[in-house]
């Protein structure tokens, strides 16, 4: 296709449609002749949560357009995975959210399963669900960490990459891998947890619910420059959550109790209770106090799951060469970031005909064209904070 | 203002949508197989489906948008989720090398970047869509549409407009 | 060789010499509170900060230093050279210059100017000077958007400063920075952050904005503008601006100790050293040069309106009712 015969034909669909790649600039001017300024956050930037680039349009410091422009890590992992092997797809999915690696692989093993109609053995389930939350502890408290970096807060980052390093270093004892694991396998998982894991899981577990509040919530909760950068910032009702797309902690945070482990409930969910952790204010500040909250009820559904683990295999008994049958499986989990489905679709090969993730970083980043026009620039960092995006997930 | 979510037993809702459907559009296929509520119509048809299911059905998120290239023809799927277990699959099949289908951009604006991504991946253009620009490659003199089955993996290609 | 000495007791060798080892101190000052500060908040963060070079890390201003001399000065294309080039020295000025008029030790001042607090805050009005011009100079958006931050604040902020001592004036009797810390005489009672304890809290935050350290580094603000009106300067053009940061920093210390902890004086009488007592004038600059490290690492950093907010609406009105507080004490107490 030519570039010509491309332009005129995606102007007929958008009519008056939009030069691509630039923002239109209507130049805002009044008697005074005063115009906005185009500037440009990133891509190479400390704090842009990746490679993002967001073209903004500033009138002094208010922001009045905010265009976010992705790509800058596209890796094309839809069309490589055209060419592998179905196992083979997972190391990939591994590197889609990078700091939730599990929530990704178990989203690809359960479409695969729905496709090819597995049975999957409780204690595979169990160890499933143990990773994941394990992995949501992972990436909420260095989410909590980020948010305060980019308001200036230079100290709790490193409280909170300490304790994933030691989440990791008990990843490290299971997969044998700190962070692409490639563990959760079609039909089950790798191995089994080796021996003694479960006691030094549990006595992480106890420290740190001892302590989190020191580490994480005494020295922020009450901050005052805390709460007046993010109180108010952001301003999410539910209707616009749920209009742009939301899930996850973005569409907790104002109010709408939508859970993926809990109302399509999956893998050995439905054998544990936890609380599904809600807020009504719906800015940044509401998101914080969700994600230490769903904290503390990872910690729980890790403890339920310690105590009540089932014994037996934890592999399916698959055939060396996976060839599923024609048709298509969809799978969807809870990530820590929102809700992540992932569709396959087989012809009858060993290699998938199309996968395609629904990424929640993705999605979620449609609230920065919404919400931030209006907001100062320094408010565009806190809600960076509230989305918590991931670049391998928006750029898959 | 509070957003009220659908309650009651799973399988009457999923009659209930069904029901809907079969009542206010015109469908080729339709059915209830594992939950899941499966209707297959004309690419025309896609807004007025969605539109039922938002107005009429209460049914808020839509989850996402694939499209599967089948050398020949494309088959669109949009997930739809009531937030409670229920979930509805409205899948139509566009035809011909350069498809052209409605946005529904206006039903459900998360869809927004949902069909830039099939733009950019697939080349499908949607008409009404208010900003229809490539999400993940360059914007300005890459003329591909990477996840077609047409276009091979390889550099040369890639970088054609460069330099 | 002791006419030699005498000699150079004269004006104005006295004057050169003490002026040269004024700049020594200053640039000196500005290397070891780098290794401080990383110091300082590798421990806030659980980790050592720089321990390689050196016993403990103590010769890593020396590398930094040799690192940034053989650095190559970059400057964007269609920068203006001159004002560019100038802006660092802008900024370093002040920090330098003001070091004359403060009191180390009983007679040991560069210069006891008897307008001393007068002069010291109209240099350090020049500091906003450097900013813009090292904003405008750079010819980059992110560049003016923190040179205009850091203008507003800095000049925002220098209205609660000098109200702020006021008080301290009014108690003195007089402008001169000796006669300040010579009125504090006779043990820490006699410091004025006990009559003045919310000048000295208005100072001490106006001074960390004057600075443009965290909470108030949003012209710097690394995690938006990343490095503002400093982003286009590289090596030793940064050096300097950095070197001014931290001079300016220890100054800001400096002047609050002669201000309300009493300059030179001893805690108790007992304690005088005589001519060393610059050794306690050490002492307590280095320990709010600390608190101000200490702040620095723990809190988030405000927006720009809320800065203005707080440096308007709340230090102004503040030193205001203060400062009738003190003057009415002084005419009722005589």
């Amino acid at each position: 296709m030519l570039k010509e015969e491309e332009r005129r034909r995606a102007e007929t669909v958008v009519p008056g449609g939009r030069e691509s790649g630039r923002l239109a600039r209507p130049d805002i001017r009044d008697e005074f002749g005063l115009e906005t300024m185009d500037m440009n956050m990133g891509p190479q930037h400390p704090s842009m949560h990746g490679l993002l680039r967001l073209v903004l349009e500033l009138d002094g410091e208010t922001v009045v357009r905010c265009d976010p422009v992705m790509g800058y890590l596209h890796r094309c992992q839809e069309k490589i995975a055209e060419n592998r092997l179905y196992p083979a797809v997972i190391p990939l999915t591994d590197r889609l959210d990078y700091l939730a690696n599990i929530h990704n692989e178990h989203g690809y093993c359960m479409a695969v399963e729905d496709l090819m109609d597995v049975e999957v053995p409780p204690r595979a389930e169990a160890i499933r669900v143990l990773m994941s939350e394990l992995m949501r502890l992972a990436s909420h408290i260095p989410s909590i960490g980020f948010l305060l970096l980019e308001l200036g807060a230079f100290s709790p980052i490193l409280y909170a990459f300490r304790e994933r390093e030691r989440i990791q270093d008990i990843f490290e004892a299971i997969t044998g891998a700190r962070m692409m694991f490639h563990y959760i396998r079609i039909g089950g998982v790798k191995a089994d947890l080796p021996e003694g894991m479960e006691e030094r899981i549990w006595n992480y577990i106890e420290s740190l619910e001892a302590s989190f509040k020191r580490d994480f919530i005494d020295l922020i909760e009450g901050n005052e420059i805390f709460v007046a950068r993010t109180r108010g910032v952001g301003k999410l009702t539910q209707q616009k959550a749920l209009e742009i797309g939301l899930t996850g902690p973005p569409l907790r945070c104002t109010g709408v109790d939508f859970d993926v482990r809990r109302d399509y409930p999956y893998s050995w969910y439905p054998n544990v209770e936890f609380d599904v952790v809600t807020d009504e204010a719906g800015d940044v500040e509401a998101s914080y106090r969700v994600r230490v909250k769903e904290c503390y009820q990872s910690m729980r559904i890790i403890k339920q799951v310690l105590e009540k683990m089932p014994e037996g295999e934890v592999m399916a008994d698959l055939g060396r060469r996976l060839r599923p049958p024609e048709g298509e499986g969809f799978g969807r989990v809870e990530g820590p970031r929102g809700e992540f489905a992932v569709h396959v679709v087989s012809d009858g090969t060993d290699v998938p005909y199309r996968v395609h993730y629904r990424d929640p970083s993705f999605v979620n980043m449609q609230m920065l064209q919404e919400i931030v026009p209006g907001h100062y620039l320094p408010d565009i960092m806190p809600i960076m904070g509230l989305i918590d995006p991931v670049s391998g997930g928006w750029d898959k | 203002m509070t957003v009220s979510l659908p309650e009651g037993d799973l399988q009457e809702r999923l009659e209930r949508y069904l029901e809907g459907f079969r009542e206010h559009a015109e469908l080729q296929e339709s059915g209830i197989e594992e939950d899941v509520v499966r209707v297959v119509v004309e690419p025309e048809l896609v807004p007025r489906v969605l539109t039922v299911a938002r107005d009429v059905l209460g049914i808020m998120h839509l989850s996402f948008i694939t499209v599967v290239d089948r050398r020949g023809h494309f088959d669109l799927t949009y997930e739809l989720l009531d937030l409670r277990g229920g979930r509805v699959r409205v899948k139509t099949t566009l035809e011909g090398e350069e498809p052209v289908i409605e946005s529904v951009t206006g039903i459900y604006p998360t869809a927004n970047w949902h069909e830039r991504e099939a733009y950019d991946m697939f080349g499908i253009a949607f008409r009404g869509h208010p900003d229809l620009r490539r999400v993940y490659t360059w914007q300005d003199h890459f003329d591909h549409h990477p996840l077609l089955k047409s276009f091979e993996i390889s550099t040369k290609r890639t970088f054609e407009g460069l330099r | 060789m002791g006419a030699f000495v005498n000699a150079l007791d004269q004006e104005p060798w006295r004057f050169i010499i003490s002026f040269l080892v004024i700049v020594v101190l200053t640039l000196n000052t500005a290397a070891i509170l780098t290794l401080a500060e990383r110091k300082v908040a590798g421990y806030i963060q659980l980790r050592y900060g720089p321990n390689r070079t050196g016993f403990r890390g103590i010769l890593q201003p020396a590398a930094d230093v040799i690192k940034l001399f053989v650095k190559e000065n970059v400057a964007p294309g269609k920068a203006d050279r001159w004002v560019f080039l100038a802006a660092p020295i802008a900024m370093f000025v002040p920090a330098a210059v003001i070091w004359m008029v403060v009191p180390f030790a009983p007679k040991a001042v560069v210069t006891n100017l008897n307008i001393g607090l007068l002069f010291v805050v109209s240099t350090t009005s020049i500091g906003a000077l450097g900013v813009i011009m090292a904003g405008y100079g750079s010819h980059s958006n992110f560049s003016l958007l923190g040179a205009l931050r850091g203008a507003a604040q800095m000049i925002s902020y220098e209205v609660p400063l000098i109200l702020s001592l006021l008080g301290t004036i009014i108690l003195t009797g007089s402008l001169s920075l000796s006669d300040v810390v010579d009125k504090q005489a006779g043990g820490f009672w006699h410091w004025y952050i006990w009559s003045q304890l919310p000048m000295f809290a208005v100072f001490y935050i106006a001074s960390i904005a004057e600075v443009k350290r965290v909470p108030f580094d949003l012209p710097e603000g690394e995690s938006e503008i990343v490095g503002g009106y400093q982003i286009e300067y590289s090596g030793m053009t940064w050096a300097m601006i950095q070197a001014s940061e931290f001079a300016s920093m220890g100054l800001m210390s400096a002047i609050t100790v002669t201000l309300f902890l009493g300059g030179w004086q001893p805690p108790f009488e007992f304690l005088d050293l005589g001519n060393f007592d610059w050794i306690w004038f050490g002492l307590k600059a280095a320990l709010v040069m600390f608190t101000l490290q200490w702040v620095r690492w723990s809190v988030p950093r405000f927006r720009m309106d809320q800065l203005m907010d707080l440096g308007w609406k709340v230090l102004v009105p503040l030193s205001l009712v203060w400062l009738l507080v003190t003057a009415a004490g002084t005419l009722i107490v005589g």
